[in-house]
């Protein structure tokens, strides 16, 4: 790759970047997946990508469409305009259509009158939903494991058998499949000697069937790839990947975020100390020795207890304290470049403070800048995390990795261990990425080899 | 022709500059480290004076002072009749135009992140002369002017050798059409062969352009090669002015005298057991009662160490000292005989 417009001090430091493997790839995975986490509602979302639906094409994902619109079937006593599409079951509803009707196809034969009144009976076979790999948002409660046994044991009082069976089959019970299909499910059901006629759902509670085995439980749920919980659900049903994806982009923004604005305001505060110098540099000075005095938890705790953090009410707080350590640098950065000659050479033909500044000194001082960077973004996600964590952070359906930490924590979730090793594990994975490209770039960046200054 | 025939361009009078020495958490001033204390000199036109002295003794300080890199802590200097050491915002921006510096390091003196051309052509930025095409025309020319190729436009200063640096720092310098360089030990960061070079560079640029120097240099052999008249500097203060030829032949202040013995000679012959300079320099925090050279002066009297010595005409008025034994010691044979030492590489 070429590098046309860069001077060569920073064009070698950027080759030499490219050339430590470990921060490179970490760069461009971690880039990849801040690109990833921008187009999140098309990762994980409970609205479709794409409904083909009757000859016409929506694009729900930025838009709501009333259950109406697909000829949905709202709960009872709501109205099917105020509810919006449920698009996973819609996803769910037409592949029926499509597999029974595949059924009463090669059922039919040649008739052209049962033809006709399949065709009548399953009127979506041609329609199509496209979910997002991750069906779910990150704030939907999903209590299928109840709903799955729900559905079946509806099919099974209405004596809708193939139903049954088929949902059944659908959702991978297939011992229950073969029971319904045999009538082995009756006896399995039927009133005893001292006790009521069974549910299914007091089938999976007493083990009576083993691969009915975990549901009927109420959540936190283990992974479950039939229903696509990858990484199971949280003790309120929601999707643990889903709040992940949207608590790394919660998080990730939001350190990119206190960083930019701390390291502008330090870089400008540490540059304007160490090139005025003087009194403004020991008064300044002095006021940042008290700030840095000042516990910086408890003000965020007691600021926390007045108001209700919002996103940018905590960035404006955590600012308040971030740009403190890059001033130090560009301080004795700017002390040390100012002396140098051709910052007296563009102060000989005039040029302006804001000039040698910004024009002159500044472009030479970026290193600890750009060193720093990374690690303070790991600072960030580290400080969101744990105020989270000891909810002080955002407020309470805001997916949150500290949140998750927090419900992992929790006596009662000791054995839920996918709530324990999503949270954890994604933040080792994204720390240890961003450390890898912190430590390239500080050795990318180390002087020691211009030991002469040129 | 004398300096002293014509109006001058520079005149600096009284010039101190106090650095203050701080102390405390707020920064009190404690003292003062008097840099340069009480200099007067004046430059004549298309002329060099040369400033020497022991490292230290505020050389540089004096050169930023007159070019108001510096505020001066009191004096005046003049440019033509314009205060420089007063002006501000328009007036600053136009005296600037007429005194512009080359500096010792080559290798600090250009920003490392910008392109040849776009360090040349910051002056011309900075005081709005000319479109952009004009600015890269007169970039190409000074280029050419100080015998740089035009492909060199667009590289940066870590190309470039340390004589083709300092050609670049001149080449800046006369973006503005100065007519006062001061040019602050410009070879003596640079290999000894292509110090030559730079100089002669520098004395053809003074015969084409008119230009007038205000060079500074620990190296009286250099000195001798450049400059027109020479201040000997000792603890921020002129100790001996002279035009070049007396001050080699008739040195009249021992401290002169004592720099003249310490210049390194090829020529066995010439090579003397003179006394060199001894003693420790004193401090420039503390102001001395007498002449600040008396403590290691080979010439001292009891006298000395009285008053401050004022500079006073040695034979003529254009020869100054600042010594109440200066008749006696010019008048006093140098321990080298011979003419004034050659510059090295310099062409005849
Ligand atoms: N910005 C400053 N603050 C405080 N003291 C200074 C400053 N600049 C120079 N000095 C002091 O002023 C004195 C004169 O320094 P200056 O650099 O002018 O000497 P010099 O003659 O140019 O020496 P050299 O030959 O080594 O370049 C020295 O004692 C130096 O420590
Ligand atoms: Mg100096």
């Amino acid at each position: 790759m070429r590098w046309p417009r860069l001077d060569p001090i920073t064009r070698r430091r950027l080759q030499r970047f490219r050339r430590i493997r470990r921060g490179y790839y970490a760069l461009v995975i971690l880039l990849a997946a801040m690109v990833l986490a921008v187009f999140a509602p098309y990762l994980a979302e409970s609205r479709a990508i794409a409904v083909w639906y009757r000859g016409t094409l929506y694009l729900p994902t930025f838009q709501y469409y009333p259950m109406r619109t697909f000829g949905q079937a709202p709960p009872a006593g709501w109205d099917s305009a105020d509810i919006e599409a449920d698009y996973y079951r819609l996803q769910r509803e037409w592949g029926t259509e499509r597999i029974l009707y595949a059924r009463g196809h090669s059922a039919a034969g040649a008739d052209p009158a049962a033809l006709a009144a399949l065709a009548a009976k399953y009127p979506d076979r041609d329609d199509y939903v496209v979910m997002p790999p991750i069906p779910w948002n990150p704030y939907q409660s999903d209590f299928w494991a109840n709903e799955i046994l729900n559905d079946i044991q509806q099919a099974l009082d209405a004596g809708h058998r193939d139903d049954a069976e088929w949902l059944a089959l659908r959702d991978g019970l297939g011992e229950l499949a073969a029971a319904i299909r045999s009538g082995r499910i009756d006896t399995l059901l039927a009133a005893g000697k001292g006790h009521p006629k069974r549910t299914l759902g007091d089938l999976a509670r007493t083990g009576a069937m083993v691969s009915l085995a975990g549901l009927g439980t109420s959540p936190p749920n283990a992974p479950d790839l039939r229903r696509r919980h990858y990484l199971g659900t949280d003790s309120q049903g929601r999707d643990v990947a889903a709040r992940l994806l949207y608590g790394f982009r919660i998080s990730i923004f939001f350190a990119l975020f206190l960083v930019l604005t701390g390291q502008v305001i330090g870089t400008i505060v540490g540059s304007l100390q160490g090139y005025l110098g003087g009194r403004f540099d020991l008064v300044s000075q002095r006021l940042i020795e008290v700030l840095i005095a000042v516990p910086f938890l408890y003000v965020v705790i007691v600021i926390a207890a007045l108001f209700q953090p919002t996103f940018w009410l905590l960035i404006a707080i955590l600012s308040l304290f971030q740009w403190i350590a890059i001033t130090f640098f560009m301080r004795t950065e700017m002390y040390r470049e100012k002396t140098r000659e051709y910052c007296l050479a563009a102060k000989s033909y005039g040029a302006s403070h804001f000039r040698i500044v910004f024009r002159h000194l500044l472009p030479n001082c970026l290193t600890p800048l750009v060193t720093f960077t990374p690690f303070a973004v790991v600072g960030a996600i580290f400080a969101l995390t744990g105020l989270d964590y000891l909810g002080y952070g955002l407020p309470a359906p805001t997916p949150s990795w500290g949140e998750l930490i927090g419900q992992a924590l929790q006596a009662s979730n000791r054995d839920k261990l996918w709530l324990t090793l999503a949270p954890f594990g994604a933040l080792t994975i994204t720390l240890v990425l961003v450390v890898f490209i912190g430590e390239s770039v500080r050795e990318a960046f180390d002087p020691k080899p211009y030991a002469r200054y040129e | 022709m004398t300096a002293a025939d014509e109006a001058p361009l520079l005149v600096a009078e009284n010039v101190y500059k106090h650095y203050p020495v701080r102390g405390g958490v707020w920064g009190r001033s404690v003292g003062a480290i008097r840099a340069v204390d009480g200099v007067s000199l004046a430059v004549a036109p298309q002329r060099t004076l040369g400033l020497v002295g022991e490292s230290g003794c505020g050389k540089s300080t004096l050169g930023r002072t007159l070019m108001r890199l510096e505020t001066p802590t009191r004096g005046t200097v003049m440019f033509e009749g314009r205060d420089l050491a007063r002006a501000r915002g328009d007036e600053l921006q136009r005296l600037r135009r007429e005194i512009q510096m080359v500096f010792q390091d080559p290798y600090s003196s250009l920003n490392p992140r910008m392109t040849i051309g776009e360090i040349v052509r910051e002056p011309l930025v900075v005081h709005a002369i000319g479109s952009r095409t004009e600015q890269a025309r007169r970039v190409l020319e000074l280029l050419g002017t100080v015998g740089l190729d035009a492909s060199t436009i667009d590289r940066y200063p870590s190309e470039f050798s340390g004589g083709q640096r300092q050609r670049i720092g001149v080449a800046r310098a006369l973006a503005l059409g100065p007519r006062l360089v001061v040019a602050d030990e410009p070879v003596s960061a640079l290999d000894v062969s292509v110090r030559g070079q730079v100089l002669n560079l520098m004395l053809r640029l003074q015969r084409e352009l008119g230009l007038a120097f205000i060079f500074i240099s620990h190296d009286l052999s250099v000195v001798a090669h450049m400059c027109d008249t020479v201040a000997v500097m000792y603890l921020g203060r002129i100790v001996e002015e002279a035009p070049v030829e007396i001050l080699f032949a008739r040195p009249a202040h021992p401290y002169t005298r004592a720099l003249l013995a310490a210049i390194p000679s090829l020529d066995p012959r010439r090579r003397t057991g003179a006394v060199p300079l001894e003693g420790e320099v004193p401090s420039p925090i503390e102001a001395l009662a007498g002449c600040p050279f008396a403590p290691r002066c080979a010439w001292v009297t009891a006298a000395c160490r009285e008053d401050v010595p004022a500079l006073e005409p040695v034979e003529t008025s254009a020869h100054r000292a600042a010594c109440i034994r200066r008749a006696e010691v010019a008048a006093a044979p140098l321990p080298v005989s011979g003419a004034p030492p050659r510059a090295p590489g310099a062409s005849p």
